[in-house]
């Protein structure tokens, strides 16, 4: 069909210049910004400042532990609550009912569901007055201002991505299939292990992956939980850029943060497909 | 000798509904039997009880000794083929069919060895390194067989393994699940909702409907004789002839009118479409003729049936090939039958 080509080159042409123009074109600016000095000159000297100095370590530090924390916590919680979605709930009300109850604060701002957690884990929040009136502990916790405050905030806001992908990969999987391992003489444990994990896997990552990028870069949260004795690498970048009006070392340090980043998501990506193959 | 599988007074219920109801089978060793019935006629409820995906509210299930009523399915000496299949996705070719065998403790090599002689007996030794997901249909259907036998079990279950492939490969399949059976000695029990598939296949056919065994037989005895009118209408097209009584052990063809012995409550008379024949000329002693006339002629090749109405009923009578092409609706024609050779139905 010689007619449709041009057709084709549009559609082509299309999502490629709305990319270019929505993705590469803020990301160029950015990287070009990050090169450069206020003349015009081609520097590496911003990267320099980065790399060379402990306190920006530290920070990075911080800042991919309470991710990494936010991710692992994220699916230690999240695939249970999915299989209880997928699997255990056979009340079809109360299935949407809950998937509603886990989407819905999505709609809502970060920065109102900080706030909220602000209260609650405050000195005489519910938290500490429930831990307390339990007898857990004779002291209110400190949560503000620690990274378990944070952790706690920031696991509650991302959860839901978790749960939706790993629901997802969960209700695909033809529950013949775990028939079929009974079948040839395999327990339910096992089952799990060799069949039903493995099949989730993608979901999994695909989850994980999507936490652990808005975990990284998160800034909102940690922000108000942090109560400023934390400081995480958005911060560094958000002074920069609003307060300092450095644009040039605010660039280099998105950029780090955003290679590192990749790096990483690359290399989960990476034991996501091989453990998927090894199964 | 011991049966392999029994089944006494199994019965399940789902809510209301009714799924079996005391449903009695015994299977010996090596049998090929053939679950044949309507769609909800609870065969494959009866498969997964005897695979263990539910459990029977009463009754129990036997292998050999072993009351396996309320085993879970991966403590069962049997396996299953699949109506889906139900390939592991993730595992190529050779890991599915390994499957058991690594799971049962059995070392990677000695698995991957019997996999490939399960594969070979299926026709498929090169395709082990393939994912399910690149075969075809069929090829799929021989994975997920050559998976249930890689641990030659006594006995294997089928549900409906050749529902997915079209008509061709479905007969070809039908002669070469037999001749496997055949040769690994493994008794099949096949779910099936073509009665020809299980006529094609089956030692015995055990034909059922609401939950019920209408009839347990081998495939001559339940077309030749069925044993109630919703087999014979279920297995082949039955041309049932009403029946009216005619002194006592007597009764008079409600067509044509002819007398034959029959047991009282005897409803019908039962004559395949091969039965009835069209009579030309001289009239053997033993055949009762009537009139009738052609409303419908159907060749399909190798049979042609013509639809031929007498009186209330119309009649439908088989001929081998092309003969009776030649007829037209409206064509008077004369019909004979065996009334001593019809088979009697009381409901």
């Amino acid at each position: 069909m010689a007619a449709s080509r041009t057709t084709l080159a549009l559609l082509l042409f299309a999502p490629l210049a709305f990319f270019a123009a929505f993705f590469l074109a803020p990301m160029a600016v950015v990287a070009l910004t990050s090169l450069t000095t206020d003349d015009g000159g081609l520097t590496f000297a911003h990267y320099a400042r980065i790399l060379f100095d402990q306190y920006h370590w530290d920070v990075l530090w911080v800042t991919f532990r309470i991710a990494l924390a936010t991710t692992a916590l994220c699916l230690l919680i999240g695939f249970p609550l999915a299989w209880y979605l997928v699997r255990i709930v056979r009340w079809r009300s109360w299935r949407r009912a809950c998937v509603i109850l886990i989407v819905v604060p999505l709609f809502t701002s970060n920065i109102v569901r900080s706030f909220g957690w602000m209260v609650l884990l405050g000195r005489t929040g519910l938290v500490n007055q429930g831990l307390m009136g339990m007898g857990m502990t004779e002291r209110p916790i400190r949560f503000l201002g620690t990274e378990t405050g944070i952790l706690i905030g920031m696991v509650y806001i991302l959860m839901p991505f978790v749960v939706l992908s790993v629901g997802n990969a969960l209700a695909k999987i033809d529950t013949a299939l775990e028939d079929a391992s009974a079948d040839l003489g395999v327990g339910p444990a096992r089952t799990f292990w060799f069949v039903t994990l493995p099949l989730c896997l993608p979901g999994a990552v695909s989850g994980a992956i999507m936490v652990f990028a808005l975990a990284v870069s998160a800034y909102v949260t940690p922000a108000l939980l942090s109560g400023g004795q934390i400081t995480v690498f958005s911060m560094l970048i958000f002074q920069q850029y609003s307060s300092v009006f450095d644009f040039h070392y605010g660039g280099a340090l998105s950029v780090t943060l955003l290679v590192l980043t990749l790096v990483l998501v690359t290399l989960a990506g990476r034991i996501g497909e091989r453990g998927r193959r090894a199964a | 000798m011991q049966p392999l599988l029994s089944i006494d007074a199994v019965s399940k219920r789902f809510a209301a509904h009714r799924a079996l109801a005391e449903v009695d089978l015994v299977v010996e060793p090596g049998e090929f039997i053939a679950l044949l019935g309507p769609s909800g006629c609870g065969k494959t409820t009866l498969l997964r009880c005897i695979a263990g995906f539910l459990t029977p509210d009463e009754g129990r299930i036997r292998i050999e000794d072993e009351d396996i009523t309320r085993a879970p399915p991966y403590r069962r000496p049997l396996n299953t083929v699949f109506q889906s299949y139900a390939l592991f996705p993730h595992m190529s070719v050779a890991d599915n069919v390994a499957y058991g065998p690594r799971r049962a403790g059995v070392g990677r090599r000695e698995a991957q060895a019997r996999a490939a002689e399960a594969l070979a007996l299926v026709g498929l030794e090169e395709m082990g390194t393939r994912l399910p997901r690149a075969l075809s249909g069929g090829q799929q259907q021989r994975v997920a067989l050559a998976r249930a036998i890689v641990n030659r079990p006594k006995l294997l279950l089928l549900d409906e393994p050749l529902s997915a492939l079209d008509l061709k490969l479905r007969r070809r399949m039908q002669i070469e699940l037999k001749h496997i059976q055949e040769k690994l000695g493994i008794a099949f029990i096949f779910v099936t909702h073509d009665q020809e598939e299980a006529m094609a296949m089956a030692d015995r056919i055990v034909v059922m409907n609401a939950g019920r065994i209408e009839q347990t037989g081998t495939p001559e005895a339940i077309y030749r004789a069925p044993a109630t009118r919703f087999v014979a209408e279920f297995v082949g097209e039955p041309n049932l002839i009403a029946l009216e009584p005619a002194g006592p052990g007597h009764a008079r063809l409600a067509i044509g009118g002819a007398e034959l012995p029959a047991a009282s409550g005897m409803r019908f008379a039962m004559a395949r479409p091969e039965d009835i024949v069209l009579v030309n000329g001289d009239v053997p002693d033993d055949l009762a003729t009537f009139p009738g006339v052609v409303e419908e002629v159907l060749a399909i090749g190798p049979l042609t049936t013509l639809f031929v109405r007498c009186g209330e009923t119309v009649l439908k009578v088989a001929r081998l090939g092309m003969s009776g092409v030649e007829l037209r609706p409206g064509s008077p024609v004369t019909l004979g039958l065996r009334p001593a050779a019809l088979h009697l139905i009381a409901e």
